[in-house]
């Protein structure tokens, strides 16, 4: 399964920049569209389209979104492990893991290094084994 | 319906330049999963009879667990595939750090190479893109260089498989180091990629990895985390060493639960079991010549795990790991940090070699996951040198004028450092006891201890004669993490698989040493149980903690939705140890060949210690465990119906 782009698409590019899986192709002002096999469903090129042009792998129609409003992950370390699988998942490479301790413990923790990277698609929510990451709007 | 598998390998070759990429049968998975049974599969029907380990026709894997990215615990490991030059048959190392998962990310199970490249190259894979690119800058670098550079250029995120200098020297015991000194340490299978000049495999993938029923999995996984955080308290380091002087005296044991053992490694990491394993009789001593009493605790408070502690500046998790037995240290001198030393480490480069100075165990622990050295083996290569020099066989002056003399730390750094970069006796040294026994001679080989070829890990078979039945007869010699009779009290397999021996609740210790169809079944059932773990990808200590705890077995069938029965996941780790047996026939190894040295089996027992008067048959109890396996009990060679019913030939 993987997100298409239909007839409206303008060209105008947004999409493209946000690709973490560079699975988007076209030319400037033409229709662009999505390879199925490196798509891999993390719904940035919906959130950025403003000709509201990409349908998700169900065929539903994506909303823009305004990117002060996308939602970031909030990590509960009172129940995160420090297994790591969020960071793995991440697509963008915008999470990472502490050099240092936490405040209780020598546990490591992961954390938002680059907020600006995340592409709010959610799979270090969804990943998290202990359920311990939510999307929240930090705007 | 979603799998959890890519469905696909690339077959490198690097001879010339070319890639493929294969898909793999779906029966091949539901027959072997991945991990080991993938790279078994591969390497035993593609590498011909009597392929040269270092030669064009070797093949090394990367291979990912097949339970990897699934959102289950304990299944970030990946395995190292290969023919061991080191022992000339099966061979592979298993790891953890973040490698397993990236393997998957760029959309394959494993990587495989064969051929040798004309110049030093690195493989470098972006998604499905992979590229060969020069290394002949990164050439000469240490493991720990490489990789920051590496990653200076693609980013901290790539995941890098690298050889340090040993790998390059093209080192019998050098391995494959990731994540800055996490090393695929055994099988020598470093040198294989050192004679490849493939200096490393740099990864970058997002790709997504599939489950059946996430639901389940998260379900799973939560309930495990119960067990993982399970509270036990625990006293400090050294009052804990009593507990070993304890279980050395008592004349009667009790299964252990591995509760336990998993609130060790979870507060100090392996080296937990450092003074508690010296004093018990679990750890070799003095090239497994001396015991407890030539290292008594006046000595071993020196490698106190609370020292160890005391250095870590925070812990380190392998990937899908709640546990953390590693952890960041740091240390004095030339290194600012190094990964925690291992309970082997610390023991091979301390006990065996009778080395107090835990100062110097941290360099050197620094020293070889830096040139891609496996400190088990370099520990035991020392102890042997040692030996010959107090037996006067080797002499000052072979020795470069190092008096290597027990526990002299500054001649056994000098030796090591010779070892890694292959200098004078170090030359001699860096193959490992077997190699180096049969070049020295003059009856050294008496006691140059190995099981066919690979040196023994740091724990003696005469206190646990379980872990001398697996030395002897895994694919893999010299094996300490598949089986012994504590590990299967701790896997407590009995509780989901059917008709197997539940262990008393209080027996001898001489009983332990007794040759019966029991024990034959229990081992049989640790090799089944590590193969199918190994396939999927599974932490040795995470199994520790209990097979209904850390729920292997149903955590592949809600990644898969297979629905078989535990029994039937058994079957499959028995698949792919066969296979690896096979592999071994098939080139020309003697299993009776890879029994370990007497000294270790006690045919000449000890006079005082932990494991005075302690001998453990290997004979018989190989012969048992191959019967449990269908196969000739007294060669060791699978049986035709064997092969049959199991779907390999």
């Amino acid at each position: 399964m993987s997100y298409t782009i239909t007839e409206k698409c303008n060209g105008c590019g947004a999409c493209v920049r946000f690709c973490a899986a560079i699975a988007i192709s076209g030319e400037k002002k033409k229709p662009h569209a999505i390879d199925a096999n490196s798509c891999i469903e993390c719904g940035a090129c919906g959130r950025v389209c403003p000709q509201a042009a990409v349908l998700d792998a169900e065929g539903i129609l994506c909303m823009m979104i305004k990117r002060s409003e996308w939602l970031k992950p909030d990590i509960a370390l009172e129940a995160c492990v420090a297994c790591g699988i969020c960071i793995d998942a991440c697509p963008v490479g915008c999470l990472d893991m502490s050099e240092l301790p936490r405040k209780k413990g020598v546990d490591p923790f992961p954390y938002l290094k680059d907020a600006k990277a995340c592409i709010s698609c959610g799979f270090c929510s969804r990943e998290c084994p202990v359920s311990a990451i939510k999307l929240e709007n930090t705007a | 319906m979603k799998k959890p598998y890519m469905g696909k390998i690339l077959m490198v070759d690097l001879s010339n330049g070319t890639m493929t990429e294969e898909t793999i049968p779906d029966s091949v998975y539901e027959q072997y999963l991945s991990g080991m049974g993938l790279g078994a599969y591969i390497l035993y029907n593609r590498m011909p009879a009597g392929a040269d380990p270092l030669g064009q026709e070797n093949i090394l894997g990367f291979c990912s667990g097949f339970l990897t990215g699934t959102g289950s615990f304990f299944s970030g490991r990946w395995t190292l595939v290969g023919k061991s030059p080191l022992t000339g048959g099966w061979g592979d190392a298993n790891c953890g750090g973040t490698f397993s998962p990236a393997i998957k990310r760029c959309g394959y199970d494993a990587i495989f190479f064969k051929g040798i490249s004309p110049d030093p190259v690195y493989l470098y894979v972006k998604n499905a893109k992979a590229t060969l690119k020069d290394a002949a800058d990164l050439w000469g670098q240490d493991a720990v260089e490489t990789e920051e550079t590496l990653k200076e250029k693609y980013g901290q995120k790539a995941a890098v498989a690298v050889i340090g200098p040993a790998g390059e020297n093209v080192s019998l015991i050098s391995g494959v180091c990731t994540d800055r000194g996490r090393i695929a340490a055994r099988s020598g299978l470093g040198a294989v990629m050192g004679i490849k000049k493939l200096k490393a495999v740099v990864l970058e993938g997002i790709q997504r990895i599939g489950v059946n029923d996430p639901t389940t999995m998260k379900r799973l996984s939560q309930k495990c985390v119960k067990w993982v955080n399970f509270p036990l308290p625990l006293t400090q380091g050294n009052l804990f060493a009593h507990v070993g002087t304890l279980m050395r005296a008592t004349p009667v044991l009790f299964p252990q639960d591995g509760l336990l053992y998993k609130s060790i490694l979870k507060k100090w990491g392996t080296g937990g079991m450092n003074q508690v394993s010296i004093e018990m009789g679990d750890s070799p001593l003095k090239n497994w010549g001396g015991s407890n009493c030539d290292f008594p605790l006046e000595k071993s408070k020196k490698i106190n795990p609370d020292l160890i502690k005391n250095t870590e500046i925070v812990k380190y998790h392998c990937y899908s790991c709640p546990l953390g037995c590693g952890g960041i240290c740091a240390t004095k001198g030339r290194y600012a940090h190094t990964h925690k030393p291992e309970y082997e480490s610390i023991l091979a480069l301390g006990g065996l070699c009778m080395n107090e100075d835990l100062d110097s165990i941290f360099y050197l622990n620094e020293l070889l996951n830096r040139a891609g050295m496996d400190t088990i083996s370099v520990g035991a290569t020392v102890a042997f040198a040692i030996e010959c020099y107090e037996k006067g066989i080797l002499t000052k002056q072979d020795m470069g004028g190092l008096e290597l003399k027990w526990g002299n730390t500054e001649a056994i750094v000098a030796l090591i450092k010779k070892m890694i970069n292959r200098e004078g006796i170090g030359d001699l040294l860096a193959d490992g006891t077997k190699i180096a026994a049969a070049k020295i001679g003059k009856g050294s080989e008496e006691f140059a201890i190995h099981a066919g070829g690979q040196e023994l890990a740091m724990h003696d078979g005469r206190n646990d004669p379980g872990f001398n039945v697996h030395y002897s007869v895994e694919a893999t010699p010299g094996r300490h993490t598949i089986g012994a009779h504590l590990y299967y009290e701790m896997f407590q397999l009995w509780k989901c698989v059917k008709d197997l021996p539940k262990p008393s609740l209080l027996f001898t210790k001489t009983s332990k040493y007794e040759v019966n169809t029991e024990k034959a079944k229990s081992s049989a059932a640790c090799s089944k149980f590590m193969n199918l773990a190994n396939g999927a990808g599974m932490c040795l200590f995470g199994l520790f903690i209990g097979a209904k705890r850390v729920p292997t077995f149903d955590w592949l069938n809600a990644a898969t939705g297979w629905q078989l029965t535990p029994e039937e996941y058994m079957t499959i780790g028995e698949r792919i140890q066969t296979l690896k047996q096979s592999f071994n026939i098939k080139h020309g190894i003697e299993p009776r060949n890879n029994f370990i040295s007497s000294r270790a089996q006690g045919k000449i027992p000890q006079k005082e210690g932990a494991n005075k008067g302690r001998f453990v048959d290997v004979e018989k109890l190989a012969s048992g465990y191959w019967e449990q396996f269908g196969w000739d009990t007294t060669t060791g060679k699978p049986k035709d119906e064997t092969l049959r019913k199991l779907g390999i030939k």
